[in-house]
């Protein structure tokens, strides 16, 4: 009989019914979007690191999971002496820049022969490696954003390049060039950002850690299987910090939405509430039909805001190749919690407030 | 008779500002099993401050009122709604009827309030075709006369068996038929299921239709034609419902 009252009330205030549950919507989208952008971001990160098909990564001191964070130099000849240790087998030197001219990228240069001893090389869709120092290997994803072909000329890190080849994407970057080119760039081609380093084994991986930390004391060296459990949110700098300031604005909005649109309906409907009330319906009744209608709007808001986020995500990454949004069954459960607490909060007052009214004053409110 | 509702000495007092409006001013009645009562006189003596406090909606100032053994001025708030769950039904002048639900919806939140969650039985078929209204039940408030959202509202009041029903100017809003319509609808209500009912009323033509008249003028009772007026007071009875 409850909902019977309830979906006779929502249907007869239908604005007031498609904003409420619009409210909740944009709540969830905004927690699931937001945060599977930030975490597919950084899922991808570390897939595509771990793509590149070394066992190792080592990278001056202090240096961050994120690559693009971090580009402080080391000499290439280090490779050299990490390449002496007995358990490995190949080591490929990066040199890291970064594209911020259209959004963050990482830009690799790589030496072809190394980079394909350690990754087994790229598969090519189309085209040759780079040859020239104004040219570059792009991979498919990067290829489809831009809408760039072999042969066509991108503007990069404030030069033009010649896109000579377009690989499979998930070797460490999308977009690839000569240590020639970054010498064109930074006026350095002695220096590497990190060494990816193969091992003889995977099983000489524990080994191998020991002896390049034997070797480079104080620099970071890791082993690349750890990097997709490091790689989350909360070790970028700020991040968790924003996840949680969307987490809380989202709250907010649903929060004021419910308790607005539960405000209105109890002023509305004084007088249904007068008339419950004589007809004998308890306080906890008034408290608990309030409560039922706000996660009613609440539930159909949260079914409509995972569905639309997932519409969203696939248009998002239709339009922007490149981008990753992980919308994860655990950000799912916490978004619908967080749209329903927000619609315990907003109708806890207006219910409250309901259930005091007195009901004979209920029935005379015009 | 057993005596369903007494009031003994009742007042009450409105604030309104500074200024205190006594609405009643010392309430003698009693109220037996069965009878068919109007309670009369001009606008303001206090009718309906007194069907309120019959009714449970409110405590008295000063006084008791004891609804079917039970003194409703010793009560919280949770107590009263008790008693208008179980023993009251209401009858208003605009009908109060949910306007967002059905004819047929509007009679069972009142039996879903009262904890009644089985189908219709057969009283309450009885009493809806009794009322006329059998094939108003899927219409909502605003699709129905003035005449049948009363009769709707008489039967959302005698669903779940009240002890007594108390109308408040239940032909307020009537015309002269529908007004005929509604009151012998009560008249049966009372003469067929020997429900007890109160009429709160200015108009004098409703009276033909009671058993008893009690009429009230400024706060007082000014005459009333018990027609037991020693019966003894039975309040530590409750009575059956009807």
């Amino acid at each position: 009989m409850n909902s019977q009252i309830i979906i006779a009330g929502l249907r007869a205030r239908p604005v007031r019914t498609i904003v409420s549950i619009l409210a909740v919507t944009l709540e969830v989208i905004l927690i699931l979007v937001i945060v599977g952008l930030t975490t597919g971001i950084a899922n991808e990160t570390a897939k595509r690191t771990a793509g590149v098909g070394a066992e190792i990564m080592v990278q001056p001191p202090n240096s961050s999971l994120f690559l693009a964070l971090s580009n402080t130099p080391m000499p290439r000849s280090l490779g050299d002496e990490i390449r002496k240790l007995p358990s490995v087998q190949a080591v490929a030197p990066v040199q890291v820049q970064v594209n911020s001219s259209d959004g963050v990228e990482v830009v690799f240069g790589v030496d072809p022969a190394s980079f394909n001893a350690v990754s087994g090389g790229f598969i090519w869709h189309e085209g040759r490696m780079f040859e020239a120092a104004d040219e570059i290997v792009v991979d498919d994803l990067w290829a489809k954003a831009r809408r760039a072909n072999v042969g066509q000329q991108v503007q990069l890190l404030n030069h033009a390049f010649k896109v000579t080849g377009i690989v499979e994407h998930g070797k460490g970057a999308r977009v690839f060039m000569s240590f020639d080119a970054v010498k064109e760039l930074t006026g350095q081609s002695d220096k590497a950002s990190l060494f990816y380093v193969k091992l003889k084994s995977p099983d000489q991986t524990k080994q191998a850690l020991a002896e390049i930390n034997r070797l480079l004391p104080g620099y970071t060296v890791r082993d690349v299987k750890d990097l997709e459990s490091l790689m989350t949110t909360s070790n970028i700098p700020g991040l968790g910090a924003f996840i949680n300031a969307v987490v809380i604005i989202s709250l907010c909005v649903g929060v004021l939405v419910i308790f607005l649109s539960m405000y209105t309906t109890i002023t509305e409907r004084t007088r249904e509430i007068g008339i419950l009330r004589s007809l004998g319906a308890s306080k906890l009744f008034i408290i608990r039909l309030i409560f039922e209608e706000s996660g009613f709007i609440c539930l159909i808001g949260i079914v409509v805001g995972i569905i639309s986020s997932f519409v969203i995500r696939n248009v998002l990454t239709g339009v922007f190749p490149t981008l990753v949004v992980d919308i994860t069954w655990d950000w799912i459960l916490r978004g619908s919690l967080f749209a329903l607490l927000s619609g315990l909060i907003g109708s806890f007052y207006p219910s409250v407030k309901a259930a005091a009214q007195d009901p004979v004053e209920a029935l005379a409110y015009e | 008779m057993k005596i369903l509702l007494e009031a003994v000495d009742l007042r009450k007092t409105y604030k309104i500002g500074k200024i205190d409006v006594e609405a009643l001013r010392g309430i003698n009645l009693r109220i037996r099993e069965g009878e068919l009562t109007a309670i009369m006189g001009p606008s303001g003596c206090g009718k309906s401050t007194l069907m309120h406090l019959l009714g449970a909606m409110m405590k008295p100032t000063v006084g008791k009122v004891f609804i079917d053994g039970r003194n409703i001025g010793e009560m919280s708030d949770a107590g009263l709604t008790s008693i208008r769950r179980e023993k009251i039904g209401f009858v208003f002048q605009k009908f109060n009827l949910l306007p967002t639900l059905t004819a047929g919806a509007n009679i069972d939140v009142a039996r879903h309030i009262h904890g009644d969650t089985t189908r219709r039985d057969e009283y309450l078929v009885q009493l809806i075709q009794m009322l006329k209204i059998e094939d108003k039940m899927g219409r909502k408030p605003a699709e129905l006369s003035g005449g049948e959202q009363q009769r709707v509202a008489i039967a959302r009041a005698v669903a779940k068996k009240p002890v007594i029903v108390l109308a408040d100017e239940p032909t307020g809003n009537l015309d002269s038929k529908n007004s005929e319509i509604v009151l012998n609808m009560f008249r049966e209500l009372n003469r067929k299921l020997k429900q007890t009912i109160i009429l709160v009323t200015h108009n004098p033509e409703l009276v033909t239709f009671t058993d008893r008249l009690i009429e009230m003028r400024d706060g007082v009772i000014v005459s009333d034609n018990d027609p037991y007026p020693d019966t003894e007071s039975e309040l530590a009875q409750p009575a059956r419902s009807v």
